[in-house]
């Protein structure tokens, strides 16, 4: 399908005295980042999109549908706009149960039709467990699971993510940051991500819209405005995190080790892991936790060795990211600059990656979401 | 006893419910209005419906009665149209308390309005709720416990009414004669048939007070957790 760009606008809003914003921004059907620090209009974006707050000027256009234009002075209502939002703050009814949440968007449906949907994305969200819980029950990551599958219920046409993950432990987030990408990918759902953590950034967005004092002053794939950008003193990509769908294939029969395999890539060896095969789950990688060599490798206590090709490097400052390829999956892998020349690293070289499985963090949010 | 002896009671238990009715359907209204609206004057607004808590009741009534009374705009325009006459009425007795009881009502109610996290009803609206919707089935939820002990305290306020119902509706024993002016008349009549009467009659009102007090105590505390 060739639609039209699914997302376009050109907003203007005062802020404050010292503060205006001025954005013009396209996105197709993909996850869109917006990334700056705090005060750069991340949030205020969103909420214009959303039309929680009105702009002084401009115009948003999602798919054939002119949402606010001020020339013809149409903005249109909330209610009208059919964009899903998910939170910082989960803004779950609190009166409300898990199951009566998620069907708060479907009301007008018929009955088996709401019904249906709404097994369809508790699955889709790892929350049909839960349906019959009141939110005060659940943990932040569920709560902002649930969240997710109330925004996802009336099939929006744009979903938008102001921080959702910030208040969440680090296993919640990545969990929740997967399933994003899941639903992303399977539904093709536009998709517009606030945040100002890069490893969130280069996990799920596919563009980056780099945002500073009100104004989008920089877009590309994620990595590589973020290793041009100058983020910090030191330039360095904090955290860049692998994080790759995988299946339980079996385990060692002495225990100690899980075999999973990455969905269309390889297999990998990681901690045990007490879950039947077959279950679905996450796989998480820091960038900086692989390492990379050439030639072939005997005698070494790292539990994966993995065949790739590079297919790109992204240098920044003293460090550079390396993007390697097996079957589907893309790795990132950190390395320092020299050793970019040191192992004279070229697209399409051949390499292996090597992975020690206590690298490999196991993201289940079935079991392990506390 | 007189079989009538209760009737009194009767008669404030009947305009109590209906002046707290009227109370909770003008008061909602009013209360979200001021809660969540922006215009000019509303300040104005709440404080004039706020006047009734501070005003002397009879000063209140003799202001209540230059509108309802039979020669007021309101109260002429009532008898000319409708055949209403709203002074020496049971139904005076329901205006006058109701009047003098609403801010009872309203104070909490606002403040329990206000305290409905304004970007849950933005989710709400997010998810295609018209605002009728979004206001009943969000906002008054979550807001309920206060607009229960706004009514409460209103129909405590409105049993106990004496001034302003004594200036509106008068005293007229079997047709306007509440619980608390039977109370002082009978007190005003020194004899044993007539204090141990009082003494009856206070020991009931006091019970539907204090039954009142422990229904709002019941109903205002651990309010919604909010995160």
């Amino acid at each position: 399908m060739n639609s039209p760009t699914a997302l376009a606008l050109s907003l203007e809003r005062r802020i404050h005295a010292g503060l205006s914003l001025e954005v013009e921004l396209a996105l197709e059907r993909e996850c869109g980042i917006i990334f700056g620090p705090s005060g750069s209009g991340k949030t205020t974006l969103l909420r214009l999109i959303a039309g929680l707050d009105r702009p002084d000027r401009g115009r948003i256009q999602l798919g054939d549908d002119l949402l606010y234009d001020s020339a013809t002075k149409l903005n249109r209502r909330l209610r009208e706009r059919r964009i899903g939002m998910i939170f910082q703050d989960d803004l779950l009814f609190p009166h409300l149960s898990v199951a009566a949440n998620i069907a708060y968007g479907l009301k007008g449906e018929p009955w088996a039709q709401a019904k249906a949907r709404l097994d369809e994305v508790a699955t889709l969200c790892g929350v049909s467990h839960l349906l019959g819980r009141q939110p005060k029950t659940l943990s932040g990551g569920e709560r902002q699971r649930v969240g997710l599958a109330r925004a996802l219920a009336p099939r929006p046409r744009l979903l938008l993510c102001d921080e959702p993950v910030s208040a969440l432990d680090l296993v919640s987030r990545h969990t929740l940051i997967e399933r994003l990408r899941t639903i992303q990918s399977a539904e093709a759902l536009p998709m517009l991500y606030v945040t100002h953590s890069p490893a969130e950034a280069i996990s799920l967005g596919s563009k980056l819209f780099l945002m500073a004092k009100g104004q989008i002053v920089d877009q590309g794939p994620p990595l590589d405005v973020l290793a041009t950008s100058s983020l910090g003193e030191g330039s360095r990509l904090e955290g860049v995190r692998n994080l790759f769908r995988a299946t339980v294939e079996d385990h060692a029969r002495d225990g100690g080790e899980t075999h999973v395999r990455l969905i269309d890539g390889p297999s990998l060896v990681v901690p045990f892991h007490d879950r039947p095969p077959g279950t679905r789950l996450a796989v998480e990688i820091r960038g900086d936790e692989i390492l990379l060599a050439k030639g072939s490798i005997e005698g070494l206590s790292a539990r994966n060795v993995i065949a790739g090709t590079v297919e790109r490097i992204v240098p920044h400052g003293a460090e550079a990211e390396v993007l390697v390829r097996t079957g589907s999956v893309l790795w990132i892998v950190s390395v320092v600059a020299p050793a970019v020349t040191a192992l004279t690293l070229a697209p399409g070289v051949a390499i292996h990656l090597v992975v020690k499985a206590r690298s490999c963090l196991i993201l289940d949010d079935e079991v392990r979401d506390p | 006893m007189r079989s009538d002896e209760f009737a009194p009671l009767w008669l404030s238990l009947r305009v109590a419910t209906l002046a707290t009715l009227a109370i909770v359907g003008f008061g909602i209204p009013l209360a979200f209005v001021l809660a969540r609206g922006r215009f000019p004057g509303k300040g104005l607004l709440a404080g004039v419906l706020v006047l009734p808590l501070v005003m002397p009741p009879t000063v209140l009534g003799y202001y209540l009665l230059q509108v309802v009374g039979r020669r007021a705009w309101l109260g002429a325009w009532l008898e000319r149209t409708w055949g209403i006459t709203i002074v020496f009425h049971w139904s005076g007795a329901v205006f006058a308390s109701a009047v003098a009881a609403f801010p009872l009502f309203l104070l909490p109610a606002r403040g329990a309005i206000e305290g409905v996290d304004p970007a849950l009803e933005d989710a709400a609206r997010l998810l295609g709720r018209r605002e009728l919707s979004v206001f009943t089935t969000i906002t008054l939820p979550l807001a309920w416990r206060g607009l229960a002990a706004g009514a409460v305290l209103a129909f405590a306020r409105a049993l106990g009414d004496f001034g302003a119902t004594l200036m509106v509706a008068g005293d007229i024993p079997g047709l306007t004669q509440t619980a608390s002016l039977a109370i002082y008349d009978a007190v005003q009549v020194a004899d044993a048939a007539h204090a141990a009467r009082a003494l009856r009659l206070t020991l009931c009102v006091s019970a539907f007070s204090i039954g009142a007090l422990w229904l709002v105590q019941r109903t205002l505390p651990a309010p919604e957790p909010r995160r």
